[in-house]
């Protein structure tokens, strides 16, 4: 079943491209904006969720354990400060690719 | 009560100081970055370089603070700064760098190569502390 529902979200997004496709034609610099937009967006949204997951990650641990709270607090800010650089990078490829 | 050994307490010790040495590899590294930035790209990319890395300190300090707050709470200490005001610093990290962001792309384009790179700034200084702990676990055992 959870297979099924997976076909069926590729199909309904395949069928959402066909008429981008269909008009053909398009200058690459549209291309180019599309693909700097979703890439922004999918580097947001995948940062935002790994940022979540590091911060729920060390709310429960220091919950378990308080005492090793200075070793999460440190991995913790470092972890944020590399993810958030994440987006960073998409933004300077972004910059840097379409003008 | 925790019974360790003087390895493990100079190991602590070496392990605690590392945000502090971050923000000093912050500092260090900014004026040779800008040294560098200026030679090659010259003085509008510096500007931006300059206006990036102050946003990059800031936002980090203010990232460290947040976080602070937010371990407090979880932790069940007693919070020294409200709730709100962690929250409030945490988003006006992001508005300071759209800030710095529109007012180089109004006031000179040419410096926003600068400007992303000194974004980067705690990224060089995180760098340098992994590499310095690498060092300091192979010379000295830490």
């Amino acid at each position: 079943m959870r297979q099924l529902s997976k076909l069926f979200m590729v199909l309904s997004v395949l069928s959402f491209a066909v008429p981008a496709f269909a008009q053909g034609g398009g200058s690459s610099a549209m291309w180019a904006d599309i693909a700097a937009g979703f890439s922004m967006a999918f580097a947001s949204g995948i940062c935002a969720l790994a940022q979540g997951r590091a911060t729920a990650a060390a709310a429960e641990g220091l919950a378990r354990n308080p005492a090793a709270r200075p070793g999460i607090q440190l991995a913790l800010i470092l972890g944020l400060a590399l993810i958030e650089s994440l987006a960073l990078y998409t933004l300077v490829i972004i910059f840097a690719k379409v003008k | 009560m925790l019974n360790l050994t003087a390895d493990q307490m100079r190991a602590e010790r070496f392990y605690a100081g590392a945000l502090n040495r971050i923000r000093r590899f912050m500092i260090a590294i900014a004026p040779i970055a800008a040294a560098a930035v200026w030679w090659r790209l010259g003085t509008r990319s510096v500007a931006g370089f300059a206006l990036g890395c102050t946003v990059a300190y800031i936002s980090f300090y203010w990232l460290k603070r947040a976080i602070g707050g937010f371990v407090d709470r979880a932790a069940g200490e007693t919070p020294s700064k409200s709730g709100s005001g962690i929250v409030l610093r945490f988003l006006l990290r992001y508005l300071l760098m759209a800030i710095g962001a529109y007012v180089i792309l109004t006031v000179s384009p040419a410096s926003l190569s600068g400007l992303l790179a000194g974004l980067f700034l705690p990224v060089a200084a995180i760098a340098c502390e992994a590499i310095y702990e690498v060092f300091v676990a192979l010379s000295r055992g830490v």
